[in-house]
């Protein structure tokens, strides 16, 4: 390898390693925490820290533009050393940056040092999962407690997309009611980005705003079976965001709304893509994007 | 009907999910402080501008990430001090 290839390799190195990914998670559980706060202060005029969460997204946002700049200088600086072929994007990871392992993400520093106060919203998150999906929760364990599964929020993901696959709504009830409420919850932020990108794999391009009504017909018949309680409105703003355009102005939908159908609509679009739930393992082969599939 | 323990719970759930997002922000920091180096001893003596306009973008992207955990805290606090008077 000569000099010039060697720092070619070094330039790449560091710019495939600028953490682009975490950032994209950071933004997703703001997003996901200011949904939560607006749904909580929705008759309150204390604000509840949301404007102050709205700004610290906007500077998520823009330090992500930033570190793509800044990838975009080195791109075009490997060009100037005519180490082109070193130049060339690498696939883009960022859309599973929220699906690793628990032990893979950046670790809240309290947590390490106590546990977190015990659940006390599972009467409230179950009650939601039993509106939306029709689906009981399972009988109580013995001294009235819930078995809770431990799972993360990724790990949900998947069993809720392979739920879908199958197209048994009773398992899909269980995996749901089978979680604490802030893991489920959770779920709105890990599938943000996982929705842009599969939408766009199943559109052949970036969604815009012209592509709502296709993807409305692609996925909105199977998610309203699979969720029969779920409010049309929901959908309406997750497909809306996934095509970047203002959603329709209403009351903030309750956050295990919003939670439970971006899941479920996840498992329709890999469904579509005839794709396998484990294809959201980060560890998986990153899929080859299709141009143009049907929708 | 809602309680006052499922309003404070709702509340804590999504302080739980900033302080993830907070990690994730030092996380990132940290991450961008190596590549810094990284670079910087790698470009060191380019006069090119694309190298200038790579080391301006990644200490914005910093900046920016400072400024985004300090509104985070912010908005913990008055969370918090919402959830102290229920």
């Amino acid at each position: 390898m000569s000099l010039l290839q060697e720092l070619g390799a070094q330039l790449r190195a560091a710019s495939d390693e600028l953490p682009t990914g975490l950032v994209s998670v950071a933004m997703e559980r703001l997003r996901s925490a200011t949904e939560l706060l607006n749904w909580v202060r929705q008759t309150s005029v204390d604000p509840i820290g949301v404007p102050q969460l709205g700004n610290a997204t906007e500077h998520a946002e823009h330090a992500a533009a930033a570190l793509r700049l800044a990838q975009d200088a080195i791109a075009a600086y490997l060009a100037a050393l005519g180490l082109a072929a070193d130049a060339a994007a690498p696939p883009d990871r960022d859309w599973k940056a929220g699906l690793g392992k628990e032990d893979e993400q950046p670790a809240p520093a309290e947590q390490q040092e106590h546990k977190p106060p015990p659940e006390r919203l599972g009467p409230w998150w179950r009650e939601r999962v039993e509106k939306l999906t029709g689906e009981a929760p399972p009988p109580a364990q013995e001294g009235g407690a819930q078995q809770e599964r431990s799972a993360t929020t990724a790990e949900l993901l998947r069993r809720v997309a392979a739920g879908v696959r199958s197209g048994d709504r009773a398992r899909l009830g269980r995996d749901l009611h089978g979680v604490n409420a802030a893991t489920g919850l959770g779920l709105s932020a890990v599938s943000s980005p996982v929705l842009q990108r599969l939408a766009g794999d199943l559109l052949g391009h970036e969604p815009g705003p012209e592509d709502l009504p296709r993807l409305r017909t692609a996925a909105g018949g199977r998610v309203k079976s699979l969720l029969p309680g779920t409010p049309p409105a929901v959908l309406d703003t997750l497909l809306a965001r996934i095509c970047r355009t203002p959603p329709a102005k209403g009351e903030p939908a309750h956050p295990a709304d919003s939670a439970v159908t971006a899941s479920v609509l996840t498992g329709v679009l890999l469904a579509r893509l005839g794709r396998d739930p484990e294809t959201l393992d980060p560890s998986a082969p990153e899929p080859l994007r299709p141009r143009g599939v049907d929708a | 009907m809602a309680s006052v323990a499922e309003v404070r719970a709702a509340v804590d759930a999504a302080l739980q999910q900033v302080t993830e997002g907070q990690a994730a922000i030092q996380a990132a920091r940290e991450k961008l402080g190596e590549a810094q180096q990284s670079l910087a001893a790698a470009l060191d003596g380019s006069a090119n501008d694309a190298v200038g306009a790579a080391h301006s973008a990644l200490s914005q992207a910093d900046q920016q990430l400072e400024e985004c955990l300090g509104a985070t805290l912010m908005a913990v606090e008055q969370a918090q001090t919402y959830t102290a008077t229920l």
